[in-house]
């Protein structure tokens, strides 16, 4: 009964994966009603560090953050008091500060960063390059309708190539030579009906694939030089560039476009679905019906799991590679308003980032779906897009005219070691 | 009466003596005398009682009553009596001279009273008749009885009374007037001896050694002197023992017939055959019996018994049943009540509240009526009086009663059915809304951006885009995902209506401001659409039809000036009269706009491609509020305030007229089936017409608490939106079947409030997403809001 209350002790066994916090594995009898808090004291207590340098630790208990009470948890989760109970702990993820603002002249509808360079489409049909120290470096004119999303394609020391799509129905790959500072624009894909919401670069960087509200998935090459055949010549010298492949199968806009590996896109739609598409069989592999219009979709390539910004104030996870038993994973619900825009880590298994009309960035651990592990405050107006591709930045723009960096604290010290 | 006593007592009391006792030593109290209990003590069982005139025929009564009574009682009489007898030395002693009398009567009527009242003891009791004897001879000459001679030697009848006094079994105190008592067998008044008085008694009493044997017979007043068998009798039959002094009550007992079994037969002779052999005939019987009582025609013994008991013995009827039953058991089966009556009010009052006393002023109405005065609220004035004591006499009482008289005569005898339906039975089963999602629930965006309240939104065939117009003279589109306001047109006048082209080939947006309608390229979504549009609508194609000059008048067509065209306004079709509303036809091509001053021309339908404008109607029907067309007929909807006219355009003929009994249209929408119609009206209804069924409504709802704006069918879904001046938009569901048996199903869903109150405006267009479940609203509050 006392232990019902969170009054009694419950035999836990306290393991990490992170060796050098390894502590001795005995059964410790702690008090239910611990918390983070307490925890982490015992924890630390136990390492006794020498330098008297203190660890925050994240502490799972069954696969799953504990936030509150760890009778609680245990209650919530239908576990036996009575059993010795694992508990794993991490160390916490730094919070993310505030490094930078961006500001621009128009809303900013997509961000993607590569390296130390920021490339950010606006509203007012420009392309911006900035470096992630602030520095603005170039601001690109080209579109004639606001911009909707941008990749970059390949990036060294002399030359950057990146596409931007925008609501002219236009696709445009520019090359960018960093030294010069000089850009120019290789070539534009037309063929959309509408405007292009969503693109994405292969991995190998030779193609691209675009989503548009005229509902079709185009995949076009990315090298310079287009050797698609068919093209006629004054095509090739206006540099209009035509689709590789078009593939028809949603009914409405597409809002996400990204590539699993070189040969599979996941699409996400407003028709509310996710579909993986073989791109050797030009048809579709996978599709998961969902029940709300998705905005945007991520795919993790180091846990393969999708994430749905949808027309709700939730995010979903999905596992493309089942069908059986419930297609939502996990329901994220933190957010005030439609999330619009997600994006998983590219280096932290469990960590992803999502951005929501509700003027909050947030950064989540797919193992707490309750809370989210930080909220990244700084935006005025709605998030428009988020991207973590940098990961020592994570950035978003929103429609405050601004692009917000945020430092991730941990990655930077993964980084001084590594130096 | 002594004899009969001891009788009684040996009967029921188990020790009589005793009581005797008991009784004899009051009485020896009260007579203070040394006089022989046995003789005395039944002279005082009747003596007590003074008043033996009254008592007298109830004498026997009172005997049972002594019998019944507790002794206590009884003693407790007798010491009352005693002590007025102990005041008065005369009166007592007159009083024993009466006692000895009544002592007489009361044994004789005992005598008599004997076969009547005391059952038990049969009339020709022997030791009833033997006691008469004993009396009479003691009466009479006192013949000693020989004691070797059987008792009744003489003769044994009891009938052949020495009867000396003729007058028979009469109360004797009726000769108390008279000087005799009787008459004896020779008709001779038998006169009544010298009666002493209580001095003379007294001296008797004294003198006379035999005073205390000496009895007095009510029949003749004679004394009569006991004599010693007398009193040895009356001694034994006190002492309980048998009257006959020579019946010896220990003699040796004679077993005339022996108790014991004898185990050798007496007689030599053995039984006969048949003594052991079953008889036949009792077989046959026996078999006939067993036969009859298997079929039950015969019953046995037991069960005879068994059934006259249950025959005879207390029957049980429940006081209390079920309600059920009881209704069986009634006679009456149905009984009609009678018709209740009004309860008083506090006006029939003695004293009512001086609010219920009429004023003058309802005093003279009151009086005004006295003609007719059923047509008075009160039929009397309600007074006030001090205390109930001074009402008077109500006058009207017998004509009330006569008139409840009436009402109970007159009452319906018709058994009135009554219907017990359950409330709840009769609301319709409603799914519950969870299983009726997707729909909207929450507030996703807000457009802001409008200065002044917006009229009107409109959405894009593809849902991408959004226009609206507002009263600050502008028409905004934005990106409905993001509520980017994508650009603003300006025009000269408020926006009163703005229409997207429902054909997807085309990218028009008609608008209404002030007399004008303008057709706004909006620039927006796939660029070549724009391009073409802006093709088509570049030039005016040649007229070939030369308009009549009503027409002309009325309605100009005209390209947008350079400024104009700038903004998008391609072509303008001037109107005469301002212009509050404007729809497509679905296919794009015709448009029709409202002018409600327009009268007999306040209804416009203008075909784009010829750009040609019809006037449809001749003659006003009234002010028209708005028109819409059939989303696949060629009809035209056509409101009016009151009522909706449905015209088919082909035949130009009317085709029906849906009759909505409310006051004011707002607006309507029809089901992209097109067989059923939603109507909002001013007075805060929503109708739902269903037009193959009937010209009323099929359903009313009343779901909003302000005049309802606009109504809108989801052109998917099965949803529709209300708006409202409560700041309300309500989402519901609306379920056309294709069985054409079923009713269309209407569940109220869900009521999203989020627009503020301006004006005392609330909503003021709802439209729907053509493809998501997400709802727009325009508030008075400047802003559009998507719900979703």
């Amino acid at each position: 009964m006392d232990v019902e209350n969170g009054e009694g002790q419950v035999q836990v066994h306290l393991k990490t994966k992170q060796e050098h916090y390894a502590v001795p594995d005995v059964p410790y009898a702690i008090d239910g009603t611990v918390a983070t808090v307490e925890l982490n004291t015992f924890v630390n207590a136990l390492l006794q560090q020498k330098d008297g340098a203190v660890v925050d630790f994240d502490f799972l208990v069954f696969d799953e953050y504990l936030r509150g009470r760890l009778c609680d948890h245990l209650r919530e989760k239908a576990i036996s008091f009575e059993d010795a109970i694992e508990i794993e702990y991490v160390e916490r993820f730094p919070a993310p500060e505030p490094q930078d603002c961006l500001l621009h002249d128009d809303w900013v509808s997509a961000v993607k960063a590569s390296g130390k360079w920021i490339l950010s489409g606006c509203y007012d049909n420009t392309l911006n390059i900035w470096t992630n120290k602030g520095k603005h470096i170039l601001t690109i004119p080209g579109h004639t309708a606001p911009i909707k999303a941008v990749d970059w394609i390949s990036l060294d020391e002399e030359k950057g190539r990146f596409v931007s799509t925008s609501q002219d129905q236009t696709a445009m790959l520019w090359q960018w030579n960093v030294a010069a500072n000089s850009v120019e624009c290789v070539s534009v894909c037309k063929g959309h009906e509408r405007g292009v919401d969503s693109v994405s670069v292969s991995p190998d960087g030779q193609r691209f694939a675009t989503g548009s509200w005229d509902t079709m998935l185009k995949v076009w090459s990315a090298e310079l030089e287009d050797s698609a055949e068919g093209t006629s010549k004054r095509m090739k010298e206006s540099g209009v560039r035509t689709p590789k492949m078009t593939l028809q199968g949603h009914r409405e806009s597409i809002s996400a476009v990204q590539w699993m590996d070189a040969s599979t896109l996941l699409t996400g739609s407003w028709d509310h679905t996710l579909k993986v598409w073989d791109l050797s069989l030009e048809g579709i592999k996978t599709e998961i019906s969902t029940n709300k219009s998705i905005f945007d979709a991520s795919y993790s390539k180091l846990n393969r799991l999708i994430l749905t910004a949808s027309a709700d104030k939730n995010l979903r996870l999905y596992d493309a590679r089942t069908n059986q038993g419930s297609v939502v994973r996990n329901t994220y619900l933190g957010h005030n308003a439609w999330v619009q825009t997600v994006m998983w880590s590219t280096t932290e298994e469990f960590l992803f980032v999502s951005g929501a009309y509700d003027n909050q960035n947030k950064l989540w651990d797919c193992r707490s779906p309750k809370a989210p592990l930080y909220d990244l405050l700084g935006h005025g107006e709605k998030v428009l897009d988020i991207d973590w591709s940098n990961p020592n930045y994570i950035i978003s723009g929103g429609a405050d005219n601004s692009v917000r960096i945020f430092k991730s604290r941990k990655a930077v010290s993964d980084d001084v070691e590594i130096k | 009466m002594t004899k009969k006593l001891t009788l009684k007592r040996k009967g029921k009391e188990p020790e009589p003596t005793n009581e005797v006792a008991a009784s004899s030593e009051a009485s020896d109290n009260e007579e203070e005398e040394d006089l022989l209990q046995a003789v005395k003590d039944p002279g005082e069982d009747s003596t007590d009682d003074e008043g033996i005139d009254q008592e007298y025929q109830s004498d026997s009564n009172d005997e049972v009553e002594f019998e019944s009574d507790e002794e206590g009682n009884y003693l407790g009489r007798k010491q009352a009596g005693g002590s007025s007898a102990e005041d008065d030395e005369e009166s007592d002693d007159e009083e024993e001279e009466e006692e000895e009398d009544d002592d007489d009567d009361s044994e004789e009527e005992e005598n008599e009273d004997t076969p009547s009242t005391s059952k038990p003891i049969p009339a020709d009791d022997k030791p009833s008749s033997s006691s008469s004897a004993a009396n009479k001879s003691t009466t009479n000459e006192l013949p000693k009885r020989d004691p070797s001679k059987p008792e009744y030697q003489d003769s044994d009848t009891s009938d052949e009374e020495d009867i000396r006094n003729t007058v028979g079994n009469i109360p004797m105190h009726w000769y108390d007037e008279y000087k005799h008592i009787g008459y004896d067998w020779d008709a001779k008044k038998i006169v009544k001896p010298q009666q002493g008085d209580r001095i003379d008694e007294f001296l008797r009493k004294i003198e006379d050694p035999d005073f205390w044997r000496s009895v007095k017979d009510p029949l003749t007043g004679q004394e009569v002197r006991l004599t010693d068998e007398d009193i040895a009798l009356i001694k034994r039959i006190t002492k309980g023992r048998i009257s006959n002094e020579e019946h010896d009550e220990y003699a040796p007992w004679i077993e005339w017939f022996t108790s014991e079994v004898e185990k050798m037969p007496i007689k030599n002779v053995p039984d006969h055959k048949r003594s052991f052999l079953p008889s036949v005939s009792e077989k046959k019987r026996v078999s006939r019996m067993v036969h009859a009582l298997k079929m039950g025609w015969m019953k046995t013994t037991e069960e005879v018994e068994r059934e006259k008991q249950a025959k005879r013995g207390p029957k049980f009827y429940m006081l209390w049943e079920t309600d059920t039953s009881r209704e069986h058991m009634r006679r009456i089966h149905d009984p009609v009540s009678a018709p209740k009556r009004d309860l008083p009010g506090h006006a029939e009052s003695y004293n009512p509240p001086p609010e219920y006393l009429f004023d003058a002023k309802e005093t003279k109405e009151w009086l005004k009526l006295k003609d007719e005065p059923h047509k008075r609220k009160l039929h009397f004035m309600p007074q006030k009086f001090k205390s109930l004591r001074e009402v008077p006499a109500y006058s009207r009482y017998l004509r009330e009663r006569f008139l409840r008289c009436l009402d109970l005569y007159l009452c319906p005898r018709a058994k009135r059915v009554k219907l017990n339906i359950d409330a709840e039975y009769l609301i319709p089963k409603l799914p519950s809304p969870r299983d009726l999602q997707p729909f909207p629930t929450v507030e996703s965006l807000v457009y802001r951006g409008h200065t002044d309240l917006v009229r009107s939104v409109s959405v894009e065939p593809k849902g991408e885009y959004l226009v609206s117009g507002s009263d600050d003279k502008t028409v905004k589109i934005w990106e409905i995902a993001t509520g980017r306001c994508i650009r603003t047109i300006e025009t000269d006048e408020v926006v009163r209506c703005v229409a997207w082209c429902p054909n997807p080939k085309l990218s028009i947006i008609a608008v209404a401001t002030g007399n004008r309608l303008l057709l706004v390229n909006p620039k927006v979504g796939d660029k070549v659409l724009v391009k073409k549009t802006d093709d088509l609508l570049a030039e005016a194609p040649k007229q070939d039809v030369i308009e009549s000059e009503r027409i002309k008048v009325a309605v100009q067509w005209s390209t947008a000036e350079a400024d104009e065209q700038e903004k998008g306004v391609r072509v303008v079709i001037t109107h005469f009269k301002p212009i509050r509303q404007v729809t497509w036809h679905g296919r794009g091509d015709y448009l029709a706009t409202v002018m409600p001053e327009g009268a007999n021309r306040s209804a416009l339908i203008h075909q784009l491609s010829k750009r040609r404008s019809q006037i449809p109607f001749s003659k006003s029907k009234g002010l028209i509020q708005c028109v819409l067309f059939h989303p696949v007929k060629p009809c035209f909807f056509v409101a009016t305030q009151h009522n909706i006219r449905i015209y088919d355009l082909v035949k130009q003929e009317l085709v029906k007229k849906l009759l909505t009994n409310s006051k004011w249209i707002s607006g309507m929408s029809i089901h992209p089936k097109g067989d059923n119609l939603l109507v909002s009206t001013y007075d805060k209804k929503m109708l739902w017409f269903d037009l193959d069924l009937s010209t009323k409504p099929y359903q009313t709802m009343r779901l909003h608490r302000n005049a309802v704006r606009s109504v809108a069918f989801h052109l998917r879904y099965p949803l529709f939106a209300s708006g409202s001046d409560d700041q309300a938009v309500i989402v519901s569901h609306g379920m056309v079947y294709n069985d054409l048996l079923q009713n269309p199903l209407i569940v109220p869903l869900k009521k999203l409030q989020t627009h503020e109150k301006r004006d005392e405006f609330g909503v003021l267009d709802v439209t729907w997403h053509p493809v998501q479940p997400w709802v727009f609203s325009t508030g008075a509050d400047c802003t559009i809001r998507l719900y979703t």
